[in-house]
């Protein structure tokens, strides 16, 4: 209730008298009996209207063209809401045995239509065509009007808590990332010392760089290889590697030339050299499978990887525990939630 | 597009003037063109579903208390068909039949006349494919036929299967539907005519408000509503042999409705032939849709029409502004092409009339400056009177001067002039695109009229206008891209365009239990049918389970929308049928109001003699109550003139509210009014609008000009229209305009505790949201429990 409604009944009463000063009475009433408002009772009318006064101050006047997109915010939202399943009329239809996603009609009819037409509005005289363009951006708008709308509504703990997940999620993949990688190393190690050779034939490179640096063989032998050929659920951690790798030689590199010793000669430098040339290339180069795994949603990503290492590895990433079998007898589910 | 010319023009052989195009145009009866209900030419001032009069389709009135005739003629029949057996004949036997001397189905002799169109018959194009025809007509249950616009089909393949399916030796007849009631009028008196019969004898035509049929009938035109309303009665239309759907193309609800109402017929009735008649060549579709047997299309038999090429032309890019290119284009044309008409589409009568202004302003000076030969321009539109739209058949202007430039004449016209009426002389089109069309929507339950691109047929369509006559162009003003990439293949059926309450009501009592799985060819979205069926309930015509209930049934016996027929049927309730029912015809005619661009405020001074101060509605009944006063009927045309009233939309409700009056009488609806000087006149009246429309109410928000529509919560304004000041705070509405802003038009004051009191269900207060309509509804119930407490107290 407004103070200008109040009034409202005053306007009526011009036509007929008796029925407004009767509406007006009751309003007092009512708001007694309903409004469970206390505060409204015991102002005065002049009171409330100053207070009105005040509130329509604090605020911004909307302007003209606010109004207009909201309503037309408010009609895009009605036309693209469908009728609730609570809707007497979802009721009824679904006493004729009608079930949501259905179509009407015989089955299979290709052309039964699923929506209403929509409501395409000609607000200028612009020809066809030139008001596809136009509509679009109209419509973006309102979409993003929408869209403000109720991010506005939604709660700001709401919102948090969202993000909050999404990092979790995100530590947990690396988390992952990094199991896969090492028993991935492992299992090639495994591998590797029962057949030396095919190794050395693969990577006669590599071989050559091992004699020279007594490093972690794997590690080194990972940043040697073509990122490409590692699998795409951790490639992601060898590309950051190679990329920290870079800004340090490259850090390196530049303290170097600023000092340096001709007599000296940095092995490591020379040795780490041909791995460092693959990683530079690797890292200018596109990589559009990482791309794509990257653009998934971080459950996605970890649903992926905890799937590939109870396939590969038997190995459950909530249990934290490598069963011996496929059937891996004791792990209550591949989600987090069956590890609750 | 335009298919070349492959037969010989037909019209050649005659008097030029008398050119009869099968049943479009028939210039010979001088007496048709007196009558203006009776001229072909004006098949869309008949027709209610136009694209311009907000009407309610009263297509196809109830056929109550038309007895179902099937007993075996008995009058003298002509001889020469005796040795013909059904379903068995050739062309060459019928032909022999057609020859005479004697009329094979009356006995009499046949007249000169006859003979005369005889010979023009067997020119058109559908002749040469008779024996064709016959072989499928014969073999199939169920034959598509394709015909284009001047091949003959409406007038001639019922002729075809009159000598083939013989109705009259089994006391039966044939159908042949169309979309409008002129149509179906013109093309029965033509049929009638080459039969060498007399019209509503042999042949007749069946149509709201008009039967002109009897027991001899074996023909019947009638409208394709028409034969729905009589399927309500008899579901395996029992009386028919044949059944023709013509101008299936165009997709009217009544059409859609009975295609899939036949499909089911056929299966009952294998004896009943039934053929689709098409002008597209999309036949495909209706092939599939009538496959009887899975994987068996239906036959398709296709007749090339009478067109001449024409040349398609594109804009570069889009235009900024459709209206100014289509002037530019219709100026450009008159100053550089040879002889020929134009026509120019355009969406409304506004639009229109402002684009012949400003024509003939630009025309006048080229004539001046550029010695351009004259132009005249024509508007057309659904809303414009018969005389005015008459004149667009004159002929062009003669050059101005001798040897000076050829004259030419511009028309321009709304989508009428795209299917409904055919002008000759047509060799340039200026097609911008747009079309008004109506729109439903279930979620904001709007339904209204909006200027929308139209399909690729429509293109097409309109394009093949400029081919009649020789040669043409036709300049589209969009790019050939926007033309594939933006135009819909087809115009939406319109029972995807349309609410579906009506068609719902009238399925059931079609006797279709599940309306979810009635075979539309087109189904529409399954919203649309929810909303129909809530609306049904809340007018207490279907029960929960969606079963008719008594309301319902009865509802169903009024050729109107739901709303209407509830709201006349409780009318005795408020003591008003009278008036309901003077109300209700006014409401299902075109616009009485008449506003002339030049001459507005004279016009809305006569309006305001009517006015009532609580609404639109009432004033509508003052004006009908004047028009019915000796003063008014001493001469009705001149005062209707006088104040500024449409004597023809005025004489139409008079018609339409005799024929509702008999549904009234036939039910047993009590007819009453309230007495004029009682104060409870106008009061009652409002109430009992409120019975049939209160799904159609809105509220002032706040203080300012904008309404709220009750449940859907659109915001709207008072149409500027209305005679009422903008404070009332609640507004019943017959019409929501769609347009950049959103008007309701049409409006009446209503009190909120009507609303409660006569609308219980719908008014249910738990069901709003919480706001401004709520807490204006919770303080409604609380003066009335106040107001009966104190009764009570008493």
């Amino acid at each position: 209730m407004t103070a200008t409604e109040a009034s409202a009944p005053k306007a009526a009463s011009k036509t007929e008298g008796d029925q407004g000063e009767e509406e007006e009475e009751d309003d007092y009433l009512s708001m007694a009996i309903i409004e469970p408002a206390k505060s409204y009772q015991k102002e005065t009318y002049t009171q409330r209207r100053i207070r009105k006064q005040h509130e329509a101050e604090s605020k911004n006047p909307k302007s003209k063209a606010q109004l207009a997109t909201e309503a037309a915010a408010a009609q895009a939202q009605s036309l693209s809401t469908a009728i609730p399943q609570t809707s007497k009329g979802f009721k009824m239809l679904s006493k004729f045995g009608f079930i949501p996603g259905d179509s009407l009609g015989a089955k299979n009819n290709p052309h039964a239509r699923m929506e209403p037409i929509e409501l395409d509005m000609k607000i200028d005289r612009g020809g066809i065509g030139m008001d596809s363009e136009k509509k679009r951006k109209f419509k973006d708008a309102v979409e993003e009007e929408t869209k403000r709308a109720k991010l506005g509504e939604s709660d700001f703990r709401e919102r948090v808590s969202r993000e909050r997940e999404v990092e979790r999620l995100e530590r947990l993949v690396v988390g992952a990332m990094k199991v896969a990688e090492r028993m991935d190393e492992d299992e090639r190690l495994e591998s590797d010392r029962g057949t030396a050779g095919v190794a050395a034939e693969l990577a006669p490179v590599v071989e050559e760089s091992e004699g020279l640096v007594p490093e972690p063989a794997a590690s080194a032998k990972i940043m040697a290889m073509p990122t490409k050929n590692i699998n795409v659920l951790w490639r992601g951690l060898a590309r950051q590697r190679l990329e920290k790798e870079r800004d340090r030689r490259m850090r390196h590199d530049l303290m170097q030339s600023l000092s340096r010793n001709s007599n000296y000669i940095d092995d490591e430098a020379d040795s780490g050299k041909a791995a460092l040339e693959t990683a530079e290339e690797e890292v200018e180069e596109d990589d559009p499978e990482l791309e794509e795994f990257n653009a998934l949603e971080p459950d996605q990503r970890l649903q992926k990887l905890v799937a590939f290492l109870r396939e590969k590895f038997h190995y459950c990433f909530w249990c934290k525990y490598q069963y011996e079998d496929a059937n891996m007898e004791g792990c209550p589910g591949i989600t987090e939630e069956d590890h609750d | 597009m335009a298919q070349k010319r492959t037969f010989q023009d037909y019209e050649a052989d005659d008097d030029p003037k008398k050119k009869s195009k099968t049943g479009e145009i028939i210039r010979e009866d001088k007496q048709q063109e007196r009558d203006p209900k009776r001229n072909p030419y004006l098949a869309h001032m008949y027709n209610s579903e136009d694209e311009e009069d907000g009407g309610v389709g009263l297509n196809g009135f109830a056929s109550n208390g038309q007895a179902f005739n099937n007993t075996y003629h008995s009058y003298t029949r002509g001889k020469s068909l005796d040795s013909f057996t059904r379903h068995r004949t050739t062309s060459a036997q019928a032909s022999k039949a057609e020859d005479g001397p004697e009329n094979p189905f009356t006995g009499n002799p046949l007249s000169e006349k006859y003979f005369g169109i005889l010979k023009t018959r067997r020119n058109l194009p559908v002749h040469v494919q008779r024996d064709e025809f016959l072989k499928l007509y014969q073999e199939t249950q169920i034959l598509v036929f394709v015909g284009e616009t001047g091949s003959g089909k409406t007038t001639q393949i019922p002729q075809f299967v009159l000598y083939d399916d013989l109705p009259q030796n089994r006391g039966k007849l044939v159908a042949c539907t169309q979309p409008r009631r002129v149509a179906a009028m013109s093309v029965a008196q033509r049929v009638a005519d080459e039969m060498d019969v007399t019209l509503g004898e042999e042949v007749g035509y069946n149509i709201r408000f008009d039967n002109k049929t009897s027991s001899q009938t074996i023909l019947s035109y009638m409208t394709d509503g028409m034969l729905l309303r009589e399927a309500m009665n008899d579901h395996d239309l029992k009386r028919y042999s044949t059944i023709i759907l013509d101008e299936a193309h165009e997709r009217t609800l009544a059409t859609d409705l009975l295609m899939g109402l036949l499909k089911e017929v056929a299966l009952r009735r294998p004896d009943l032939k039934i053929i689709i008649m098409s002008a597209t060549l999309d036949a495909q579709k209706f092939q599939t849709y009538f496959a009887l047997e899975e994987d068996k299309q239906a036959p398709l038999l296709a007749v090339p029409g009478r067109t001449h090429p024409v040349e398609i032309f594109y804009t570069e890019k889009a235009e900024r502004d459709y209206l100014e290119a289509a002037l530019h284009t219709v100026l450009q044309i008159h100053a550089t092409e040879p002889e020929g008409d134009i026509l120019l589409f355009l969406t409304g009568e506004e639009e229109i009339e402002d684009a012949c202004r400003k024509i003939n302003l630009e025309v006048d000076e080229m004539i001046r400056e550029a010695d351009a030969g004259p132009m005249k321009v024509y508007s057309l539109y659904g809303t414009l009177p018969p005389h005015q739209q008459q004149k667009i058949f004159e002929p062009a202007p003669p050059p101005s001067r001798p040897g000076g430039r050829p004259g030419r004449k511009c028309i321009v016209s709304t989508n009428i002039a795209e299917t409904s009426l055919t002008i000759d002389g047509i060799v340039y089109v200026v097609d911008p695109g747009f079309s008004k069309q109506k729109v439903y929507n279930p979620r904001a339950r709007v339904e209204s009229l909006l200027v929308s691109p139209i399909s690729k047929a429509s293109a097409q369509q309109r394009a093949g206008r400029a081919g009649r006559t020789k040669p043409g162009k036709c300049f589209r003003l969009y790019t050939e891209e926007a033309f594939r990439k933006e135009l819909i293949p087809q115009t939406y059926p319109e029972i995807l365009r349309s609410n579906l309450a009506s068609t719902a009501l009238e399925l059931k009592k079609l006797g279709i239990d599940n309306l979810v799985r009635f075979d539309f060819m087109d189904p529409p979205a399954p919203e649309t049918l929810m909303r129909a069926l809530e609306e049904l309930n809340y007018l207490a015509c279907l029960d929960d389970d969606g079963e008719l209930t008594v309301l319902g049934r009865l509802a169903s016996e009024f050729p109107l929308d739901p709303a209407l027929a509830v709201m006349l049927i409780s009318s005795p309730e408020f003591y008003c049928s009278n008036e309901m029912l003077s109300l209700t015809a006014l409401l299902s005619v075109p616009q009485i109001f008449v506003r002339p661009n030049n001459n507005r405020k004279r016009a809305d001074e006569m309006k305001a003699l009517f006015a009532h101060q609580d609404g639109d509605q009432l004033t509508m009944l003052n004006v009908y109550h004047a028009f019915k006063s000796p003063e008014a009927q001493a001469n009705p045309k001149q005062w209707c003139h006088d104040h500024f009233l449409s004597l023809r939309a005025l004489q139409s409700a008079d018609n339409v509210r005799t024929q509702l009056k008999r549904i009234m009488e036939t039910n047993e609806i009590q007819l009453m009014s309230t007495p004029f000087e009682d104060k409870k006149y106008y009061e009652n009246i409002r109430k009992a609008l409120v019975a049939g429309f209160f799904m159609q109410v809105a509220k002032r928000d706040g203080t300012g000009k904008t309404y709220l529509t009750v449940k859907e919560e659109q915001s709207v304004l008072l149409h500027p229209s209305t005679v009422l000041a903008s404070d009332a705070e609640w507004v019943l509405y017959n019409e929501f305009v769609l347009t950049s802003k959103n008007y309701i038009r049409t409006v009446t004051v209503v009190k909120a505790e009507w609303l409660l009191d006569i609308a219980p269900t719908y008014y249910n207060i738990d069901d709003f949201k919480k706001g401004d309509v709520k807490t204006a509804l919770i303080r409604a119930d609380e003066r009335i429990r106040r107001k009966k407490a104190l009764k009570g107290s008493r």
